[in-house]
Parts: structure tokens; C-alpha cells; sequence
């Protein structure tokens, strides 16, 4: 093979680095400036004196920056729980118990997964408002787990899948049942399946923002995107306050993302391939 | 019928039933009722909390609609903004992959770089483009009139053209990642045979591209395309947190007009109708993407 | 008393018929082989017997009692999969013990057999290991080792040694025949490799797309094969087919021409064509032709291939195509002339519609 040349492929590496990142590392500079700083001409590129202030000021005055972040923890946790364990049996019972018309309910699911968002606005915050639901972690999980089951079923489905039957068979053999069969041996060997799936739906459900508006609406409750966007300023937006926020509510899903980029990418193009 | 069923059949089948059941009454109750609830909604007159009577208007507030200049705003703004990040989107994902499929050093931090812009949350990558976007304290205008390139600050966010090109950058930064991962998966399952059997034919790099890539691609892309126009069309935090749909309602999208319409306005009913005629207008796409599906099969 | 009774036993897959009236009696210790190509309908058959398959109809006994509804851990039978289907989370020990754990067999008990059982297969040593840290054969013969363990009345097999390689697979099917030598249980196993069925049967059953298309010994089925299926499908290479016809002297004459028969060892009855077959195995090659004798005729060395120990001829003789198996010690070589003889013994004559062999006929010569 002959050696192209490299420069130019470097040079557009890092362009494409620089780009992704920049709006990142202009948060996190902004965030390390003092207020002056911010709004400061000629403009700070770098922060200059360098300053944790902004950080402390969210422990200290802003604590309900904190408990959004809180928040969205539980709400993404607990969407992730339910969604993997109710997608795990409905994926299993789809690719692997001979549902009749187990084709038609995947199309079904995968059409239902299609709908707008806010579509649901007017009818969820009804019924969330009679049901006592708003404003509850309960709510916004049952939310959440209904907006990305379809997705979670289909991972799963199409991983199980690729499980050779005959391991399912002999355990039949042996005398399992079907939901033995199912926790000792299907869960054990999917677990990869899982772990991808699992990650994504913990990040779309940080990362959902028409209902967890609608859903919480007290203060206390919002959600990490909904409640930074909708901090308020008493003159302008407080940047120096929003951007530190921002930089705290990030820092999960990218420690997430760094850490599991593998699965994560092999989950995502997984999904869409089918 | 029934009695024909072998018992060994249908202990499965009671399986298969008890495992479907939390997820499908999740489904319906989360996905399938609201939608069935706002068609019902969007043909009535009724109170807030569903508590009072419901009347039936019948296609009142349709025809209300089709009169309502902001809802075809809305409606326009919708659609070129899908019409303009969509290619763009697709051109980036592509040269992205490409790019990706090549080796070199510090690869594992180049695919994150790809990936940050996706994984983070739109609601704050909106607010960060905001902040550079700022026109008195924004990166950009800081640059821009350091480096002489301008005299005067540019209004990014102001002007009609301008905030409708802002928001489509935001879009495109942070949906060229999927698109490119997606393509990625698509070039990484091309047989390496193919090249070395077009190196043999005597092809140029551009003509391998051409005649063995691209044509090879087409699944994928189309897969992608499909599932990023039908995000474009429901478009809502990224004009709520970067324009609020200004200046005017230049980028007001159906979703955020539809909110406004039914939590600023409180009119239910009428924002029903909007959200119904915006679920007709993904659900054609959902159609062309499912059948899409079923001819790749 | 173990007998395997599937009385007139079909599958259906909604409108498509993967299983028709498969009507057998698999007796006490016999080893019975399932033997067709893929798609003939031969794996569900024994997944119908194993239960992981429902039967749509007819009825499957296993020692008497009746087993269409019956749970396949209820049915004293144990299977042992083509791709082994070893649980990879767990040891060797716990992949041969899960069924008897499941019977909630008492510890020590379970010890016992298990060890036995690794000590008859040679898998002491590797109780502890993961199925991944196995060789293929290895892997086989745990899969083996846990359908022993539980002592079934029935043993199964779903193409056990089709996933190792060629010499391994040799190795492994006269272990097998060894162990059935030993534990004298009845088996039922599904292959599609002619020399295993040959090997390992005592009975063979071949199937043809859903239906069974002869039952009968190895020996049975090679020499007087039921019909032309069984026949080509039955001995490598594959039985040369001809069609003949019948002129108005009353030979029997190939459509070229060129082989003519004064008579066929069968009952025509008033048929004017049949369907001619021989095996390469079964034609004589004589040096340059003889002068006119019954049954010879001229042919040409078309290809000549040496396998080793044999040698494959492709014969022209005429129009005609002959594949023969002759010596590979100084055999004929491309373009040779030379004659070929027929044996009438081992002529195999069809009906050319149905393919139903037929009947020998009684004034049949007996061969030399």
C-alpha cells in the first residue's frame, strides 16, 4: 500500500476535535472566570485571575442546581431500572416464546416509538394532574420508561436474538422453566446487551426535556436541562451561574460517555442498523 | 381452535403473554392513550384539568388552524429547518466517517470528540451556543471584531435569517456525530476485498468512494436520514432555549408554538389540534420509514 | 421396556407440512438413525420426540406412556445439540449437573455421577473449567457427558459431530459407538452425513421433504434403496441415473442409443420407459473391448480423477456420462479406450414418474 499523505487527515482531525469541543471548553473557561471576567473587553479567552468562586457560590447560594442534578439522577436511574427489566421480558417474550404476530407488535412498538413528543403534552399532563403524578419522581419515570421502552425493546430483542437457541433448549432439557431460563441463563449471557442499552437510555433520559418541563413544575423537582434553562436571572441570564451548572449536570454523561464509549457506540449503530 | 393448541404451546404462549404485559400497558398508557386522547381533545371544547364537560366542536378548531398565520409559520419554519440541517447534517456524518475509518494516532479520544456533542443533553449544548452566540459577550462577536473582521457586533439570535442559520449550526454540531456513527458502522462492514479488487481494476480513491462506497452506504444513510428528519420535525428545546422561537416567531417550530399554544396560552383544545396535525405529518414519515424497513428485508 | 412409538406423527407450520404421518416403532436399545437432507424434516422430528417441539398430530409414546403434552424434562430423554449448547457462565461440573440439581438430587449424589460420568468420558481433570477454555471435542463430550449423568431412557442427537473437524469427528463417532456398546440405551440421532448413518445405525430412516422415504438397515437401504431418491441420495459419489426405453424388439435402449439392454432384472409390467441405476462402485472396467459379450459395451475416458486409494472415472459411451470408481493403483487415464460391464445383481431399476423402485424380478439371474 502507498503512504498517503498524512498531514491534511491529521489537519482535519483535529478540526473536527477542536469543533466538538469548543462549546464545551468555552462553558468550563467561563465557568472558571470571575464575573468581571465574563464581561470583560478586550475579551478573556482564558480566566484571568483563575477562579473556583462560581463553584462555591452553586454550593452555597444556588443549592437547588444541586438537587436538580439530583433529580435527574434518580428520574434517569429509575426509567433505566424499569425500562431495562419490562423491555428484557417483553424483548425475550418477542424473539424468543413464539408470540404469534411477534413481527406486527415490533412494527406496533417501533410506530408508537415515532410520536412527538409534545403530541403527549395535553392528554399526560391531564392525566399526571388527576393521578396526583406531577411533580413526582414516580410520574416522570413512568414517563420516561414509556418514551424509551420501544428502543429498549428492540436492543434487546435483536440481541437475544443472536443468543445460540440451543443453550435456551438445553435448559430446557434440564428441566428449567421459562422464567428460570430467563434469569439464570438469558440475563447472564446478554448482559453486554444490557449494559449498552442501559447506558443509552440513562443518557436520553437525563437528556429529555418536553415532559420533565410539563411534568415537574415545581422548582424542587425539575430536572437537571429543564431547570438550568429555566434558571432565572434578576436582570440578565446569570451566565457565570449558568455556565457552572452546566459544567456540574454535564460531567455525569460525559464521565459516562468517555468511560463506555464502546458499548455505547456498538449500541447506538446496533439499534439503527435494524 | 383453542382445544387444538398443544399444552406444550401454550404454556409458552402464557409465557410470552406475562412478559409482554408490563411493557405494553406502559406503552399504551405513556404513548397510545395521549395520542387518541388529544385526536378526542382537538374536536372538543373542554376545561384544563378534564374536569368539566367535555363538548364536541367537531372541526372547529382545524378550520381555526388553517386561518391561524403563525401556525403556518410555524408549520414553514419547521420544515426549512429540517429542508437545511438534514443534507448538511448527512454531508458532515459522511466526511465524519470517512474520516473515522481511517487509522491514526488518538483515535479513541477523536471518536469521543464525535460522540460528547450527541451524548449531552440538548437543552444545555443549546445554552452553551447561546453563550458564544451572545452578542455583546459571545465568542464569536469577541473574535470576529478582535480580529477585525467586523465593526460592529453581529446580532446572531436577532436577525430572521441569522437565528434560523444559528440554530441549524447547533443542530448540525450536535447531530452530525449519529449520523456519522451510523455511517461509520455502515463503512466498517464493507469487505476490505472489495477496495483491493477495485485497486485491481485500476480505481482512483475518488472513484473507489464513488462506485463502491456511496452505493454500498445506502441502507444506512437512508436509515439515518429517516430517523433524524423525524427528530428535526419535532424540534422543541433547541429554539425554546436558544431563541424562544424569536426574533418574532422566525424560529418557532410546530412543537414550541404547540406548547406555547397549550401551557402559555391554556388552550388545550386548540393546541391539540396542532400537536394532531404535527403527529399526521411524522406518522407519513414513520410510514416511509417502516416501509423503507420492510423493503430492506 | 424403552420403546420410542411415534404413531403417525405430523408438524405443521401453519399451511406448510414439515412433518407428515412419520409412523415408526423405535425399539429397546436401538440405535436409529435420521437421515436426509437438510430441510427434510428430520431435526423436528426429534425435537417433536425431545418436546421441544408441540405435535400437531398423531401420537409419540416413550415406554408406554403417552408424551404429546408432556414437559421435556418429564420425558426421560436427553439431548445433546450440534453446537454443543454448553451453558458458557458455568463449570464443567455445574453444566453436568444442572439437570440433576434441577431434580433436586441430593449433593453427594450428584457428585457421584457426575464424577463417574467425567471418568467414562476423560473429563476429570477439566471438572472446574469454563465450556471456552474447552477444545471442540472436549465441548462434544461434556455435551455428551451431561445427557448420561441423567441416565435417560432415550438418548438424543441433533448432528452431534457436525460442528468438529474431519478427524476429529472420526474419533468422536467411534467413541459414540463404543459408549452405545456400553450403555445399550435407545438413541435416536439426526444426521445429514451418509457415512455416520451407515456407521452408527443399527435402522436408518431417510426422510424427503417431510415424509419418510425408506426405513430399513444400512445394508437394507444401499442395496436395495426404495426409490430413486434414497438410491442418489445413499453412496458417494452418487448412483449414475438413465432413462431407457423400450424399442420393438424388447431391449432396453438408452436415449443416445448407444447401451442396450436385452432385459432389466425388474417387473417393468407394460411400462415403455424406466429409469436405469448403477452405482460407480458396482461397473466393471475391462481392458479394450472384448468382442460383443452381454451387458458390455465400449467407452472413452472422458476425466480421470485419482482420489488417493480410488479413482473416479467419467466415461463417455456415446452420449451417455458414466461416473465409475475403479483402483487408483494404475488406473485409466484421459482419453483411454476401454470396455465397462454391467452386473444385472446390481442394476436398480425406477418408475420414471414416481421413482419407486422396482420390484425385482423373479426370474432375476443371479449375479455370476
Amino acid at each position: 500500500m502507498t503512504k498517503r499523505p498524512r498531514f491534511g487527515l491529521y489537519a482535519l482531525v483535529i478540526l473536527s476535535v477542536v469543533v466538538s469541543f469548543l462549546p464545551i471548553i468555552w462553558l468550563v473557561l467561563t465557568s472558571l472566570k470571575t464575573t468581571e471576567g465574563i464581561y470583560a473587553w478586550p475579551p478573556q479567552y482564558l480566566p484571568d485571575p483563575f477562579t473556583l468562586k462560581n463553584y462555591i457560590n452553586i454550593f452555597t447560594n444556588s443549592p437547588e442546581l444541586l438537587l436538580y442534578v439530583l433529580n435527574s439522577f434518580i428520574v434517569a436511574l429509575g426509567c433505566t431500572v424499569v425500562a431495562l427489566s419490562f423491555g428484557g421480558m417483553a424483548g425475550y417474550a418477542l424473539s424468543r416464546l413464539g408470540m404469534r404476530r411477534a413481527g406486527v407488535l415490533m412494527v406496533f412498538i417501533l410506530a408508537v416509538s415515532m410520536f412527538p413528543p409534545v403530541s403527549l403534552l395535553p392528554s399526560l399532563f391531564q392525566t399526571f394532574l388527576n393521578l396526583g403524578l406531577l411533580n413526582t419522581y414516580t410520574g416522570l419515570i413512568i414517563a420516561h420508561t414509556g418514551l424509551f421502552l420501544p428502543f429498549t425493546v428492540w436492543m434487546l430483542a435483536s440481541y437475544f436474538a443472536t443468543l445460540p437457541p440451543e443453550i435456551e433448549e438445553a435448559a430446557r432439557m434440564d428441566g428449567m422453566g421459562f422464567f428460570r431460563i430467563f434469569w439464570s441463563i438469558v440475563i447472564p449471557l446478554s448482559w453486554p446487551g444490557f449494559v449498552a442499552t442501559g447506558l443509552i437510555v440513562f443518557i436520553f433520559s437525563w437528556n429529555e426535556f418536553p415532559l420533565a418541563l410539563v411534568l415537574m413544575t415545581q422548582n424542587a423537582m425539575r430536572t437537571a436541562p429543564v431547570g438550568i434553562s429555566l434558571y432565572p436571572g434578576e436582570y440578565a441570564f446569570p451566565w457565570e451561574t449558568i455556565s457552572t451548572a452546566t459544567v456540574i449536570a454535564i460531567v455525569p454523561v460525559l464521565i459516562i460517555t468517555a468511560i463506555f464509549q464502546k458499548q455505547i457506540v456498538g449500541g447506538l449503530t446496533a439499534g439503527a442498523g435494524k | 381452535m383453542i382445544s387444538m393448541i398443544s399444552p406444550l404451546d401454550r404454556r409458552r404462549h402464557l409465557t410470552g403473554l406475562a412478559f409482554i404485559t408490563p411493557t405494553m400497558l406502559v406503552i399504551i398508557a405513556i404513548l397510545v392513550y395521549p395520542i387518541l386522547q388529544s385526536i378526542v381533545l382537538s374536536f372538543g371544547q373542554s376545561s384544563i384539568d378534564g374536569s368539566g364537560p367535555y363538548q364536541f366542536v367537531g372541526l372547529k378548531h382545524y378550520a381555526a388552524l388553517a386561518g391561524n398565520d403563525r401556525f403556518w409559520n410555524s408549520l414553514w419554519v419547521t420544515l426549512t429547518f429540517t429542508a437545511i440541517s438534514i443534507p448538511l447534517e448527512l454531508a458532515m456524518g459522511i466526511g465524519l466517517a470517512v474520516l473515522m475509518n481511517e487509522h491514526f494516532r488518538f483515535k479513541g479520544i477523536a471518536r469521543l470528540a464525535v460522540l460528547f456533542p450527541w451524548a449531552l443533553p440538548t437543552a444545555l449544548n443549546t445554552l452553551m451556543w447561546r453563550w458564544m452566540y451572545n452578542t455583546d459577550y459571545g465568542l464569536f462577536n469577541a473574535a470576529a471584531l478582535q480580529s477585525g473582521l467586523v465593526d460592529r457586533p453581529i446580532n446572531w439570535l436577532g436577525d430572521e435569517t441569522l437565528a434560523m442559520m444559528s440554530m441549524v449550526v447547533v443542530a448540525v454540531w450536535k447531530t452530525s456525530s449519529f449520523m456519522a456513527l451510523i455511517i461509520l458502522a455502515g463503512l466498517q462492514s464493507i469487505p476490505r476485498d472489495l477496495y483491493e479488487a477495485g485497486r485491481m481494476d485500476g480505481m482512483t480513491r475518488w472513484q473507489e468512494f464513488r462506485e463502491i462506497t456511496l452505493p454500498l452506504l445506502k441502507g444506512p444513510i437512508l436509515v439515518a436520514l429517516i430517523v433524524r428528519s423525524m427528530d428535526a420535525l419535532r424540534t422543541f428545546e433547541l429554539p425554546f432555549n436558544l431563541t424562544d422561537g424569536g426574533p418574532v416567531t422566525a424560529t418557532e417550530s410546530l412543537s414550541l408554538y404547540a406548547y406555547k399554544v397549550i401551557f402559555d396560552f391554556i388552550e388545550f383544545n386548540y393546541g391539540a389540534a396542532i400537536v394532531v396535525v404535527q403527529f399526521l405529518v411524522i406518522f407519513a414519515m414513520s410510514l416511509l420509514y417502516i416501509l423503507t424497513l420492510r423493503n430492506k428485508d | 421396556m424403552t420403546e420410542v412409538k411415534l404413531d403417525r406423527i405430523g408438524k405443521k407450520y401453519g399451511a406448510v407440512e414439515a412433518v407428515q404421518q412419520f409412523d415408526l416403532t423405535i425399539r429397546e436399545g436401538e440405535f436409529l438413525v435420521l437421515l436426509g437432507p437438510s430441510g427434510c424434516g428430520k431435526s423436528t422430528t426429534l425435537r417433536m420426540i425431545a418436546g421441544l417441539e408441540s405435535i400437531t398430530s398423531g401420537d409419540l409414546t416413550i415406554g408406554g406412556a403417552r408424551m404429546n403434552d408432556v414437559d421435556p424434562k418429564d420425558r426421560g430423554v436427553a439431548m445433546v445439540f450440534q453446537n454443543y449448547a454448553l451453558y458458557p457462565h458455568k463449570s464443567v461440573f455445574d453444566n453436568m449437573a444442572m439437570a440433576l440439581k434441577l431434580q433436586k438430587v441430593p449433593t453427594a449424589e450428584i457428585e457421584e455421577r457426575v464424577g463417574r460420568t467425567a471418568e467414562l468420558l476423560g473429563l476429570t481433570d477439566y471438572l472446574q473449567r469454563k465450556p471456552a477454555a474447552l477444545s471442540g471435542g472436549q465441548r462434544q463430550r461434556v455435551a455428551i457427558g451431561r445427557a448420561i449423568v441423567r441416565t435417560p431412557k432415550v438418548f438424543l442427537f441433533d448432528e452431534p459431530l457436525s460442528n468438529l473437524d474431519a478427524k476429529l469427528r472420526v474419533k468422536m463417532r467411534m467413541e459414540l459407538q463404543e459408549l452405545h456398546d456400553r450403555l445399550g440405551a435407545t438413541s435416536v440421532y439426526v444426521t445429514h452425513d451418509q457415512v455416520e448413518a451407515m456407521t452408527l445405525a443399527d435402522r436408518i430412516v431417510i426422510m424427503n421433504g417431510g415424509v419418510v422415504a425408506q426405513v430399513g438397515t444400512p445394508r437394507e437401504v444401499y442395496d436395495h434403496p426404495a426409490d430413486e431418491f434414497v438410491a442418489g441420495f445413499i453412496g458417494s459419489p452418487a448412483m449414475n441415473f438413465l432413462d431407457l426405453a423400450r424399442d420393438d424388439t424388447g431391449r432396453w435402449v438408452s436415449d443416445c442409443g448407444n447401451l442396450a439392454l436385452p432385459a432389466l432384472p425388474a417387473d417393468t409390467g407394460s411400462r415403455s420407459r424406466v429409469r436405469l441405476g448403477v452405482r460407480p462402485e458396482h461397473i466393471e472396467v475391462l481392458p479394450e473391448a472384448p468382442g460383443p459379450a452381454p451387458l458390455t459395451y465400449p467407452a472413452r475416458v472422458l476425466l480421470a480423477e485419482l482420489l488417493g486409494a480410488d479413482a473416479l472415472l467419467s466415461l463417455g459411451i456415446g452420449e451417455t456420462r458414466l461416473l465409475v470408481r475403479v483402483g487408483g493403483a494404475d488406473h485409466p487415464v484421459q482419453g483411454a479406450h476401454l470396455a465397462i460391464r454391467l452386473n444385472p445383481a446390481q442394476l436398480h431399476v425406477f418408475d420414471i414418474d414416481t421413482g419407486r423402485a422396482l420390484p425385482r424380478s423373479a426370474a432375476e439371474v443371479p449375479p455370476r
